[in-house]
């Protein structure tokens, strides 16, 4: 399809109204963070700092209750962990969903798909409880262990599992590979993409999870990243606005790097995704 | 088809060791270990957690408290005469609604900018899913001082234009539409994303088809790109009405809940009755309850979407 002018003229218009709106948010809080506090506090606001320091970002890193750096660690490693249970649960149930012939196939799969039906919320309070009954509170494993049954996932993966053509795995079987070994040899390789996609998917999600971690923790050493900007924020929002900013421009930085490096597998893995989980 | 095939090659090759009745044992054998850890992390953390929030429900079940009697429906009675609990699910409806229309049309606005074959394609692609990558606390806190009645710079861009200044996150009928503008700043990414993936989905000819016919650029989106879109339009919201009705995140950090009770949301609330009163009985039935209305939700979409469209 050729563009004419004017379909190029409305797109670049759409676009840059867009890319503005998105920008200049994000830019102020920047351009803040360097600010002073009684910079921030005046009117008209400004845009640009007069004299950029980096006062904020030193108070925010050294001030004693808060710990970014643990905050970001715990994140990391919470949902790291939760992404990979998720993929060591779902990924041999979907095989097997997608495969294997046993009793119950279809009954078991229809219950988890009217289960997407219900919403997590259900689950917090006796999860909560669940918790504390295990001495789980304030420790990684009631972050990683509750939400790694992901039906989303045997059913993202199930789809994908079912496109391979089977007469790769009938290849493997005539070299007399038992069923783990077509899982692992045959279709583990070849759903990549899915996993990835499915990865992403489920870290993001569990990375801006603020509910469940701020029930689940209570010490400043075991908060992750959103709770413990939230408490930055109510802690600190009235006097030091550019400590504030600073946090939050601070802890986005390692996702938006990763983004960076990854665009392309992060948003197609979030169009594989929908667009398995729409069919 | 698939398995049918498998099964035969695999008895052929095994048949001299093995009667064929084994070989469908182990395939049963093998299913059953490879979902085996997955039904046991589901056991655990969702079905017996449905079945202890349902039976929690028709309990008085104090945390402090040892003694938990078995009061039947009086949470579920004390829900439907509790004022608070009604002006969160108002709250959340309305916030709903704005959201998931306001990220439902600059995602599609954005997505059928992004297929259009021009130059800085990537970029702009690139850039305008940006927010969504961030965190809902780093989401808050820039926002709430944007949206600052004082200081903040939104109030300043509207007195350009003589508008203002607003008390967005203090005045009762602005603090949902102001919270709905920041989720839609940063919820717009998926649908688009999901919308390019659907727009890229339409035959070329069905387009070349329609200019021949001489349609122009508004007939061609009126009546091709939207009715074929309608799958992927169900698809956008119905993932939106049911992650933005659980909105808790955005009114905690920003308003927590206010000014009075003007973004208490559903979910804000549950917490505040688990989790400040720790009434985990109660709790449980406005859990119960919230279940209810999303699943009903998603089931009146679905219907009133369900029509597929075949190319």
């Amino acid at each position: 399809m050729k563009a004419t002018f004017a379909d190029k003229f409305w797109t670049y218009a759409i676009l840059l109204t867009l890319a503005v709106f998105v920008i200049l948010p994000l830019s102020i809080a920047v351009s803040q963070s360097f600010m002073t506090n009684a910079e921030v506090n005046d009117w008209p606001p400004k845009l640009v700092p007069s004299s950029p320091n980096l006062d904020a970002f030193e108070r925010v890193l050294t001030q004693q209750d808060m710990r970014l750096d643990l905050w970001l660690r715990n994140s990391l490693i919470a949902a790291t962990g939760y992404t990979l249970a998720v993929l060591v649960l779902c990924a041999p149930a979907a095989y097997a969903f997608a495969r294997l012939r046993f009793p119950g196939n279809n009954l078991l799969f229809g219950f988890l798909l009217i289960t997407i039906m219900i919403p997590p919320q259900i689950t917090l309070i006796p999860n909560y409880l669940l918790m504390r009954d295990l001495q789980w509170l304030d420790t990684m494993n009631a972050l990683i262990f509750p939400g790694a049954a992901n039906v989303f996932g045997v059913f993202l993966l199930r789809q994908f599992f079912m496109t391979i053509p089977s007469e790769l795995e009938e290849a493997a079987v005539l070299d007399g590979a038992g069923y783990f070994q077509r899982f692992w040899y045959v279709i583990l390789p070849l759903s990549t993409n899915a996993m990835v996609a499915l990865s992403i998917f489920v870290f993001l999600g569990h990375y801006n999870d603020l509910f469940w971690p701020f029930i689940v923790t209570n010490s400043l050493e075991t908060r992750t990243l959103p709770v413990g900007l939230a408490i930055l924020n109510s802690a600190y929002a009235g006097q030091f606005r550019p400590t504030v900013l600073a946090g939050a421009v601070l802890s986005s930085i390692p996702i938006l790097i990763v983004y960076i490096i990854f665009q392309r597998r992060i948003t197609e893995g979030v169009m594989l995704t929908g667009g398995l989980a729409g069919r | 088809m698939s398995q049918t095939t498998d099964t035969i090659t695999e008895s052929k090759k095994r048949n001299s060791r093995l009667p064929p009745i084994s070989l469908k044992m182990r395939e049963v054998i093998a299913a059953y270990a490879f979902i085996a850890p997955f039904f046991l992390f589901f056991l655990i953390f969702v079905v017996r957690a449905v079945i202890v929030a349902v039976r929690m429900s028709f309990y008085e079940w104090h945390i402090l408290r040892p003694s938990r009697p078995f009061i039947e429906f009086q949470n579920y009675l004390e829900l439907i005469n509790d004022d608070v609990w009604w002006v969160a699910l108002q709250n959340t409806l309305i916030f709903t609604v704005i959201t998931v229309i306001g990220t439902t049309v600059v995602g599609l606005l954005a997505a059928v900018a992004l297929i259009r074959p021009v130059r800085g394609q990537g970029f702009f692609r690139v850039l305008l899913y940006m927010p969504s990558l961030l965190s809902v606390g780093a989401l808050g806190l820039i926002w709430v001082w944007l949206l600052n009645n004082q200081f903040g710079v939104i109030n300043y861009f509207l007195s350009f234009i003589g508008l203002g200044p607003y008390n967005w996150l203090g005045d009762p009928n602005l603090v949902l539409p102001a919270l709905s503008l920041t989720t839609i700043w940063w919820g717009f990414g998926f649908p688009m994303l999901i919308f390019i993936a659907g727009l890229q989905g339409i035959p070329e000819q069905l387009y070349e088809a329609a200019r021949i016919d001489g349609a122009n650029a508004r007939q061609i989106f009126f009546r091709i790109t939207l009715p074929l879109l309608r799958p992927t339009i169900l698809f956008v919201t119905v993932t939106g009405v049911i992650s933005h009705f659980q909105v808790y995140g955005q009114p905690f950090i920003m308003t927590a809940g206010g000014p009075g009770r003007s973004s208490y949301t559903v979910i804000f609330y549950l917490y505040q009755v688990a989790w400040t009163s720790f009434r985990m009985g109660y709790g449980a039935a406005v859990a119960v309850v919230i279940a209810f209305i999303m699943a009903a939700m998603t089931t009146v979409q679905f219907f009133f979407f369900s029509e597929r469209v075949e190319f």
